[in-house]
């Protein structure tokens, strides 16, 4: 089959690439334009590790097509922090020792940053609710919960290096 | 991204909440995973696997998929000539000879120049087979005349017993002739069985199943494979032992082991089940046919269509007691299903049955039995969970029975420091007391009246407690602590770092030598540099790779301390680190800096030999760690629908290096124990092919399912870990199922003995109640 020109923006970038109709969109940034945040834990959408924004709206972007994303606006894991400094959603998740493998973090920090982008003050249930698409083996939901909260302004900070 | 860990200034070390030092990189998709890992010349590997559960195989045709442009290998068995008919363990059976045992075995592998040609490839090679019967169901596959499943029986493997807090002292039983599936056996008594259950009052006979479950890690199996033109193969690879995954692979490929570097990249989760080797020597003999990197990365439907999952458990306990609550007698049968190759931890399980109350006779058979299913590993903590679903469902019911408190009753029989398991090894220093106690006096637990009589108009809500642990594991390992030109430290293990253990490393070199935490470098080296380190896993990282690193920063103080006496002529005992300096006691003027000290060992000319603190140590010592786990739920009796309202864990960590990262283990832990108890289950079919192979129908527990799992850590130090620290990962996986189940049962009358604990049992459990 025919590579097809895809011209899309890419974490505030215009990037123009070749993909073969058939790659997902998630293969396209990983395997292509080497942006390896967004994770394959699944494939079938049922993990959440591949979550990414479309236009501002979060995706699994394993079952999207590369393609469609031609003239839109996407943002991975990479295009959430500008600048170099972490947004207050990252460094929460730092502070309070959230990520344990990581695996799954890129993709949960998407959803995070999706749901506060919409509901700037969320209950637990509506973050709960927001990261439910987000699977996590490790840390069994409740730092990343905090962490979130936190971000929202909903927890008091934590300092590193205090007991407790 | 330039970003900085910043931590407040007098951090010592042991002790603190220090977040670990990757989190900019894990919360920012820069840290790279295997699959992340794109060389040029890259080749992607995909398995043709076996539809069928036992079959042989007649014809194997590969030359369409190696006509196919793009394809660069097409390998069988045959191009192996070095693989065994008899393989002795999963790794060695690569690629099936001429027979495979279970659905989703590796036929054949191919290398293509992308992915969909990998997978067109599989689609273009013809394989026949002639189908044979199998044997699925673990009580069926033990009689004599069911499908055997070894050819003339595997060898038993006990490697991962051994990884996870082995045990002795139970006795090896000879298999009844022709049990052709039955490949371990073990056999623990003490006392008269018989006269303990005619002298018992009550008596309570039931059998408790828990099928096989995912370890659920979020990062599929993935290796990257290259060779030199030395001959040298290079493996980047998510693995819990990157010196077991060298092992492995030269035994199966034959080639000797530093030949061989293991990189141990990121690994995205593991629990037991990136133990041993799986497609690490496929992908390995595809780069070198190819002479190119070839990376493979298994899809979540063959990780859990063939995976190594934990094993099917059926347990039948009955147990008798004296109406005053006096144990009698206990006799206990452990079945475990360790699917088409031998593995199971099977000792370790028949010694747990009998070994946490005080039962003075008692009968344990265990029996090990093969089916035509993929085999069975480690996950966090093996077959614990299943035990202790059974022994604390019982003892709940017991208490029950005569009418006595579950939680006085267990603390009246539970055993103690001293007391013997049922392989007469005597209990190490432990907390399981304490532990039980502590969480008995949570408000939870003493408002559980008032939370039963709370339950809205039809709904039921309940509490229940488990208590339930580990022995620890232990493995010889290495450690060294260099001492830089700028008085910096770097501290490397070969040990993988996935929960965060590397920052609690880094803290006990920090306290031992006497250093700020901001100043300490730890390093997981690659298996060419890297002193020798086990295995990430069975709770024994802090506990050995602590103590190995917590000796060579000893050694390393000891030696920067020399040099500093010499220079300032004062005995060493007089010499004190502080702020950076050795100081003379008491005279806190006269001091060199550890800077100087490190420059000397690098200058040119320099008399001053380098600071290099070693250690190497091997363990004896284990130091069972103990969890109890509270839930206070809600059941609708019309669907079955539990909703967890609150959920407790209590557990000793011996001493908290890293109080956070004991929390992260302690709450994700008991998430997986969740899972375990109320939606995990690897389902097949009566032909042994998987009926839920996909993260639908194989269902985890999201955040939207539980609440915030509350964290109790209690302090019992352990007489030999590095600052009294025991193992923290693996018991929180444990007491669930039976917390839940003894939940269920206060709430609604109904005993649970199967796992999961889905609405649709409980809400049959009810009607039919």
């Amino acid at each position: 089959m025919a590579k097809q020109l895809l011209s899309f923006t890419v974490n505030g970038e215009p990037v123009e690439v070749l993909v073969q109709p058939y790659v997902t969109l998630l293969d396209a940034l990983r395997e292509d334009l080497g942006l390896t945040g967004p994770k394959e834990g699944c494939g079938t959408g049922d993990c959440g590790a591949c979550s990414i924004h479309l236009d501002g709206q979060l995706v699994a972007s394993c079952l999207v097509l590369a393609m469609q994303a031609r003239g839109r606006s996407v943002t991975t894991i990479e295009g959430l922090a500008r600048g170099g400094t972490l947004t207050p959603l990252q460094d929460a998740f730092v502070r309070r020792g959230v990520a344990q493998c990581g695996f799954c973090i890129p993709g949960v920090l998407m959803a995070a940053a999706a749901l506060l982008a919409e509901n700037a003050r969320p209950s637990e249930d509506d973050i709960r609710y927001a990261i439910a698409g987000n699977l996590c083996r490790c840390t069994g939901y409740t730092k990343m919960i905090e962490a979130i909260s936190e971000a929202a302004g909903m927890a008091p900070r934590t300092a590193a290096g205090v007991k407790g | 991204m330039a970003t900085v860990m910043k931590t407040t200034r007098d951090v010592k070390g042991v002790g603190l909440s220090i977040p670990r030092p990757d989190g900019p990189e894990k919360v920012t998709g820069k840290v790279q995973y295997v699959a992340d890992i794109q060389p040029r010349g890259l080749l992607h590997a995909k398995l043709l696997r076996s539809p069928h559960a036992h079959a042989r195989i007649t014809r194997i045709d590969t030359s369409r998929a190696k006509a196919l442009a793009g394809v660069r290998a097409v390998l069988t068995a045959a191009d192996m000539p070095y693989l065994k008919k008899k393989a002795p363990t999963r790794a060695h059976a690569v690629l099936a000879i001429d027979r495979v045992v279970f659905a989703g075995q590796p036929v054949a592998a191919v290398a293509a120049d992308e992915v969909a040609i990998a997978e067109e490839a599989l689609d273009l090679i013809d394989v026949e087979y002639e189908v044979l019967p199998a044997a699925v169901d673990p009580l069926e596959a033990m009689k004599p005349g069911a499908p055997p499943v070894a050819e003339a029986g595997t060898e038993a493997d006990t490697s991962e017993a051994q990884a996870h807090g082995s045990v002795s002292g139970v006795a090896a039983v000879a298999k009844p002739a022709k049990a052709v599936n039955i490949s371990q056996q073990a056999k623990l008594a003490r006392g008269d069985v018989a006269k303990g259950f005619a002298e018992s009052e009550v008596i309570i006979e039931k059998t408790y199943r828990v099928p096989m479950v995912h370890q659920g890690y979020l990062e599929p199996h993935a290796v990257l494979a290259q060779w030199d033109m030395t001959g040298q193969l290079t493996l980047w690879a998510s693995t819990q032992g990157s010196f077991n995954t060298r092992s492995e692979v030269a035994d199966v490929l034959e080639i000797a082991e530093n030949r061989i570097k293991v990189i141990p990249v990121e690994c995205g989760g593991g629990f037991g089940g990136k133990i041993r080797a799986l497609c690490e020597p496929v992908t390995a003999e595809l780069a070198r046919v190819t002479g190119r990197p070839v990376r493979y990365v298994m899809t979540r439907r063959e990780e859990l269509v063939a995976g190594m999952p934990a094993p099917q458990v059926i347990i039948r306990l009955k147990s008798g007691v004296k109406r005053d609550g006096t144990l009698m007698a206990l006799e206990g049968e452990i079945i475990i299903e360790s699917g088409a190759f031998s593995g199971a931890v099977l000792a370790v399980g028949a010694v747990f049955l009998a070994s946490l109350y005080k039962w003075p006779a008692f009968e344990v058979r265990g029996f090990e039995v093969l089916t035509h299913k993929p085999s069975i590993a480690a996950y966090r903590a093996p077959v614990a969970p299943h035990t202790i679903y059974a022994i604390d469902s019982h003892m709940d019911q017991i208490a029950d029975a005569i009418g006595q408190d579950p939680v006085a009753f267990r603390l009246r029989h539970v055993q103690r420091e001293g007391d013997p398991m049922a392989n007469n090894q005597p209990w190490q220093s432990n907390a399981a007391y304490e532990v039980l106690e502590r969480l008995a006096q949570h408000p939870a637990w003493k408002a559980r009246e008032e939370w039963k009589r709370s339950a809205p108009a039809g709904r039921l809500r309940g509490t229940g407690l488990s208590l339930g642990g580990w022995l620890g594991g232990l493995q010889p390992t290495g450690a060294t602590v260099r001492l830089n030109p700028d008085g910096s430290l770097s501290v490397l293990t070969g040990q993988v770092d996935i929960a965060g253990t590397n920052i609690a490393l880094a803290q006990i070199a920090a306290t031992a030598y006497g250093i700020d935490i901001d100043k300490v470098k730890i390093t997981t080296g690659d298996t060419d540099v890297a002193p020798m380190t086990g295995l990430s896993a069975g709770s024994k990282t802090v506990y050995t790779v602590g103590a190995a690193v917590l000796q060579a920063a000893q050694d390393a103080r000891r030696q920067t301390l020399e040099i500093a006496a010499k220079e300032l002529e004062a005995a060493v005992q007089d010499l004190e680190i502080e702020d950076g300096k050795v100081v003379v006691r008491g005279v806190p003027d006269k001091g060199v800096t550890i800077a100087s000290v490190g420059r000397k060992g690098n200058l040119y000319m320099s008399k001053v030999p380098p600071v290099l603190g070693v250690a190497n140590p091997a363990f004896t010592q284990q130091a069972p760690a103990f969890a109890g786990q509270l839930a206070r739920i809600e059941i609708d009796p019309d669907t079955g629908e539990v909703t967890l309202h609150q959920f407790v864990v209590a557990q000793d960590v011996g001493k908290a290096i890293n109080p956070l990262a004991c929390e992260g283990q302690m709450q994700g832990g008991a998430v997986q124990s969740l899972g375990i108890a109320l939606t995990e289950g690897l389902m097949y079919d009566d032909k042994g092919r998987l009926m839920n192979p996909s993260l639908l129908d194989y269902r985890k527990l999201t955040a939207a399912d539980l609440p915030n799992i509350e964290c109790i850590i209690l302090e019992k130090p352990s007489p030999a870990g590095p600052f009294g620290a025991r193992g923290v990962g693996e018991p929180p996986i444990v007491p669930a199922p039976a917390a839940i189940a003894n939940a269920i049962e206060d709430a609604a009358g109904v005993r649970l003995t199967e796992l999961p604990m889905t609405p649709e049992k409980i809400a049959l459990a009810i009607a039919k109640s």
